[in-house]
């Protein structure tokens, strides 16, 4: 049974509308993607699917409970890391998992206790339990943020944007946290980024949203594959010539052929990059080009959102 | 509604609220203005320098329209002793509203404003506490300091009052009395519950805390009016009178909860975010 549905689902604000019939399902245990600019509306799927909003058509479930009946069994079986860390900064590190823990209905004085322990010892903040939250880093602060998440044991995790604004050493630290929830905890999580790096690395599935139509939707490779086209033959040479080009050019396979003098490279599409590769090589030799090197360019993840979000701007 | 989590937004809002000056001072300066130096300006400094002198004809239009109950208290007093007496538990009283009102209104109106500010409102508003909870717990936060303040400042009034007119009075004591019992226990409670959820509302509404307490000013208004029915004796705070305003804002306060939980739409609140 899928974790998380959203069928036809659609938010409008006045003549805006942020959502657009956007339907989506994921598993149970999968770091799925809302990958999109600014404004696409990742956030407010993320705020209709937390019970925050209401949806103006469509419907969507989380955990078996359908959003707009059960609002308060989904809030209890979800964790939410807003746009911002959401953190009462005048309170402490422990105050504030400790709050939200009893929110969420740990009553339990010894188990709240030993839960706060327990995140705080695992996101390296047990030292620092007694500071106020003001005093922290913003790293420290994310990494706090989501550890409130965790802090009831959600078996599903929404996070929104949750390595903008950090440095890369931060970045990196939430994303194999991020990694570790997911892949070994087998947290079902909702991700919301811009960041084509997130996307590609943590998820195992990604919707491409724009003006908030889902436009593609697919794991990073096949989306790669499917919109950015195939991988491409780069060979650098000593100097690049005429005849050169001229005799790759004559190759039957090859589509396209892109020449950076200034680099000394030749960027060629080939339609079976395999079958191609010795053929266009000998050419050269043949040519009396001297190869440095030869290899094999894959599309990126960013070529294929670029594309993708040109194609369905007006 | 569960009293657990009512108290649990509370003790937090309380802990953040202790830490933070810029709600605290004003929150015991004003009452200690009106408890502490209003009537030492007023009474006992002029009092204490010309006793004998000290002009009558200001209240006169307020003594002369007191009922003739209180003027059948006043019956034998020395000038001086009338203008005491109806100065210290007639003129200041509806000051005494203006304390709960003013102490809660600090603390409302940055309930939901000050969450939206400090952008903590997102996380508050996806746990599952209920928004009959939410409302409680915020009005709660925002009731028993100010309540505190309240009784405090009439403890502090009652005590400077007393020390002063202890002798003035042969060794008869002011303070307290029913009228002000009502006062501090009936209508300031009451008051201060109608101005919290007013100004909870305002909150919910507002994009800050300066927006919603500026807003939320309004509602010193109907006290102000009081203040200055009593000085030009068109109201005077009797026992009965007093016991029916409390009345009347038992009833309010139930209004204003009922409907300010209808209102209550956590969409609304975050569709204002700064």
């Amino acid at each position: 049974m899928p974790s998380i549905e959203l069928n036809q689902l659609t938010k409008r604000f006045g003549a805006i509308t942020a959502v657009n019939q956007l339907t989506i399902s994921v598993e149970e245990g999968e770091i799925f993607g809302l990958l999109g600019p600014n404004g696409a509306g990742k956030t407010t799927t993320l705020r209709i699917l937390a019970c925050l909003i209401s949806p103006s058509e469509g419907s969507a479930k989380v955990g078996g409970y359908e959003i707009t009946h059960e609002p308060q069994k989904v809030r209890e079986i979800v964790g939410i890391l807003t746009e911002n860390p959401s953190l009462y900064e005048r309170l402490t590190a422990y105050e504030n998992l400790d709050f939200f823990a009893e929110a969420y209905g740990l009553s339990d004085d010894q188990k709240r206790r030993d839960t706060i322990k327990e995140l705080l010892e695992s996101f390296q903040l047990w030292e620092q339990r007694n500071s106020k939250v003001a005093t922290f880093s913003k790293g420290m602060k994310q990494r706090l943020a989501i550890a409130r998440t965790l802090v009831h044991n959600p078996p599903i995790l929404f996070l929104d944007e949750p390595t903008t604004g950090l440095d890369p050493e931060s970045a990196k630290e939430i994303r194999e946290l991020v990694t570790r929830l997911g892949r070994r905890e087998r947290h079902t999580i909702l991700l919301c980024t811009h960041r084509l790096e997130d996307a590609a690395k943590l998820c195992s599935r990604v919707t491409i949203i724009n003006k908030g139509r889902s436009v593609a939707i697919g794991t990073p490779e096949e989306l790669q594959g499917k919109i950015a086209g195939k991988p491409t033959l780069k060979i650098s040479l000593r100097e690049i010539t005429s005849s050169i080009v001229q005799a790759v050019k004559e190759i039957k396979e090859v589509r396209e052929i892109r020449s950076n003098n200034s680099e000394g490279t030749l960027t060629i599409a080939v339609d079976d990059l395999n079958a191609s590769t010795p053929e266009v090589v000998r050419r050269i030799v043949h040519a009396g080009g001297m190869i440095l090197s030869v290899s094999e360019i894959k599309p990126s993840l960013e070529e294929a959102y670029l594309k993708l979000v040109k194609e369905k701007t007006p | 509604m569960r009293i657990g989590m009512v108290m649990l937004i509370f003790k937090k809002d309380w802990r953040e609220i202790r830490r933070n000056w810029q709600i605290l001072l004003p929150m015991v300066a004003i009452p200690f203005l009106i408890s502490v130096l209003l009537p030492t300006l007023v009474i006992v400094i002029p009092g204490l320098s010309h006793a004998s002198t000290y002009p009558l004809e200001n209240s006169t239009a307020m003594i002369r329209s007191l009922p003739g109950h209180v003027r059948e208290e006043l019956a034998g007093m020395t000038p001086w002793q009338v203008l005491i007496y109806v100065m210290s538990l007639y003129f200041f009283a509806p000051f005494f509203l203006i304390i709960p009102i003013m102490a809660s209104s600090v603390i409302a109106s940055d309930s939901f404003a000050g969450e939206k500010e400090r952008k903590t409102i997102e996380a508050l508003l996806a746990t599952p506490i209920s928004d009959s909870e939410l409302l409680l717990g915020k009005a709660l936060v925002s009731f028993v300091p100010a309540m505190i303040v309240t009784l405090a400042s009439f403890a502090i009034y009652s005590i400077v009052i007393d020390l002063f007119s202890f002798p003035i009075f042969q060794g008869r004591l002011l303070f307290p009395n029913l009228a002000w019992t009502i006062l501090i226990l009936g209508v300031a409670p009451t008051v201060a519950l109608t101005g919290i959820g007013l100004t909870i509302m305002i909150s919910t509404k507002a994009k800050g805390f300066r927006e919603a307490q500026q807003i939320s000013g309004i509602l010193l208004l109907p006290v102000l009016m009081m203040i200055f029915g009593q000085i030009s004796g068109v109201i005077v705070f009797g026992p009965i009178m007093l016991g029916a305003l409390a009345a009347i804002f038992a009833l309010v306060d139930l209004v204003v909860f009922y409907v300010g939980v209808k209102l209550f739409r956590r969409e609304r609140i975050l569709s204002r975010l700064p």
